[in-house]
């Protein structure tokens, strides 16, 4: 005997349940994390933070009109370099995508790229270029670019050649076919390049702070390590990954729903 | 009284607004498409393009809407030649793919407007166009949806008002019926006949349907196994409104079945993806 479809209410019921049961999963996760890391404070005598010292510091921390200042600093810099290698990995991504000769031109180079250590980009601006802000930043948009390039390759060449066929037999011209046909293709192969350009761009611009520069949350993080204060070093972490979740909400999903939309 | 001729391969036209001559167009330089390829098109005529799956129909297409530049041969569309890209001079063309390639993240007027815009239809014009051929297509109440939101008879009929739409002198057409639902496809299929009787548009239409061909075309290109050329001209004159159970076409199509059966062969062609293309 065949089973009878749910009902309009059962499926009402099912998602709700079902949602409930996510929601039940995230809590479990966060109490036992939250309770590892008590327990961590517990064993190494006080070498790991507690919660209540985290959370003491994050109000110190969030409240100090000097911190946001390093904030910014921050986040300028990720701005900068996340935008500047998405931009010219776009570029180069798109015109390997399309062209086999540019392709057999930068594959290379951009394999190269992808298997150097960060860090070494960061040490060999420093030596080459000294300690200044635009050195770090020009190793980090260096160290970024190949990354983008190598997602924008892959969405460029899985577009419906169909598509480029009835642009051609409706000469829709250059700007329209970039903008209307490819562009809107490789759409989310350009926002998972910008999100991965912006998340490694945070990771690597703390360790870039911490050596070479003097302010932003990397330096503060490092000078917090000095004095011995780990509570603030992730407090400072924390604040930082907020702001980041923040841009996320506000700029990365309303992009995404609106690029997507005709998929709902 | 069904009036049927058999003409010469290259068959006098009176006005010979498409000419294509001695065509030859080959993959990669090695897979042959189309060999010697020969087609006639008088102003406001309707053509249909016969042959077997992948003997090199679509190239033909191709071809004709510069997409594909040939080895040899000459493509002229009202006095202009085609030559592989196009440019402002060549003459406008719709084209009717076998599956809609509309833009999905654009909505069906923006699919049909879009293409207007480049094409340089004033933009005081292009919402009564959309307007008009939505209409006659009978889909104007899916004007705003996402294409993926409509059925395939319906993304086809929006293909088909973007090809009008443009008000071409050339509408190509390749199988554009042939993902659909045999229902479906009668209903379109009477559809583009009044659609082109009230257009004169000259139209070429690519299938493998004998019956569809004979239903909707003045003159029929039988085509060889790939590569392509021309193995037979068939003209119909069947009087207009056509049915599609017309006994005259019946027998029409009897007599091309006996006539291809032992050229295309009982196995049927052999295909290769190029030719496919």
């Amino acid at each position: 005997m065949t089973e009878a479809a749910p009902t309009l209410v059962e499926g009402v019921g099912l998602r709700t349940r079902e949602r409930n049961r996510r929601i039940q999963a995230i809590v479990l996760a966060w109490i036992l994390a939250l309770g590892v890391w008590q327990l961590a404070t517990i064993v190494s005598d006080g070498w790991v933070p507690s919660l209540a010292r985290i959370a003491t510091a994050f109000v110190e921390d969030a409240t100090d009109p000097e911190i946001w200042a390093e904030i910014w600093i921050t986040f300028r810099r990720i701005l900068i370099t996340s935008v500047a290698a998405t931009a010219i990995g776009i570029t180069l991504g798109v015109a390997s995508g399309l062209s086999r000769r540019a392709d057999a031109f930068f594959r290379p180079i951009v394999v190269i790229g992808m298997s150097i250590p960060d860090p070494v980009y960061i040490i060999v601006a420093i030596l080459v270029l000294g300690t200044d802000e635009s050195s770090a930043l020009i190793a980090l948009v260096i160290a970024l670019v190949p990354f983008v390039v190598t997602i924008v390759v892959g969405g460029v060449r899985a577009r419906d050649r169909g598509l480029d066929e009835m642009s051609a037999v409706y000469r829709l011209g250059r700007r329209r076919y970039l903008l209307d046909v490819l562009g809107r293709q490789v759409a989310p192969s350009l926002l998972a390049a910008t999100r991965t350009s912006f998340a490694f761009a945070w990771k690597l611009i703390v360790l870039v702070e911490a050596l070479t520069q003097p302010e932003g949350i990397g330096a503060q993080i490092y000078y917090a390590f000095r004095l011995l204060r780990p509570d603030h070093m992730i407090a400072l972490a924390l604040l930082f990954i907020i702001v980041l979740r923040i841009v996320e909400a506000i700029v990365f999903i309303p992009l995404e729903r609106r690029l997507f939309r005709w998929m709902d | 009284m069904t009036d049927v001729h058999r003409t010469e391969t290259r068959p006098e036209v009176e006005d010979d607004y498409i000419r294509v001559e001695n065509l030859e167009v080959s993959y990669d330089g090695t897979t042959l498409a189309l060999a010697d390829m020969d087609l006639v098109a008088g102003k406001g005529e309707f053509v249909a393009v016969l042959g077997p799956s992948g003997c090199g129909k679509s190239t033909l297409l191709h071809a004709m809407s510069g997409v594909v530049r040939p080895q040899a041969g000459t493509i002229r569309i009202g006095g202009t030649a085609v030559r592989g890209s196009m440019g402002d001079e060549a003459p406008l063309i719709g084209y009717v793919f076998q599956d809609h390639r509309l833009l999905p993240w654009r909505t069906v007027e923006q699919n049909i407007s879009i293409v207007l815009r480049a094409n340089g239809v004033a933009v005081t014009e292009v919402d009564g166009r959309i307007d008009r051929y939505l209409s006659m297509l009978q889909i104007d109440r899916f004007r705003r949806s996402w294409p993926m939101r409509l059925s395939g008879g319906q993304r086809q009929r929006v293909s088909i008002a973007r090809a009008l739409a443009l008000q071409p002198a050339v509408v190509l057409m390749d199988e554009p019926f042939s993902t659909l639902d045999e229902v479906t496809a009668r209903l379109m299929r009477q559809q583009l006949a009044e659609l082109w009787q009230e257009s004169g548009q000259t139209i070429v239409f690519v299938t493998h349907s004998i019956r569809e061909a004979l239903f909707l075309a003045d003159r029929v290109y039988v085509l060889t196994k790939g590569p392509a050329s021309v193995l037979d001209v068939v003209d119909v004159s069947v009087a207009r409104p056509r049915r599609y159970e017309d006994p005259m076409l019946t027998e029409l199509e009897g007599r091309i079945v006996d006539r291809v059966m032992r050229v295309w062969g009982y196995e049927g062609p052999e295909t290769t993806d190029e030719a496919e293309r």
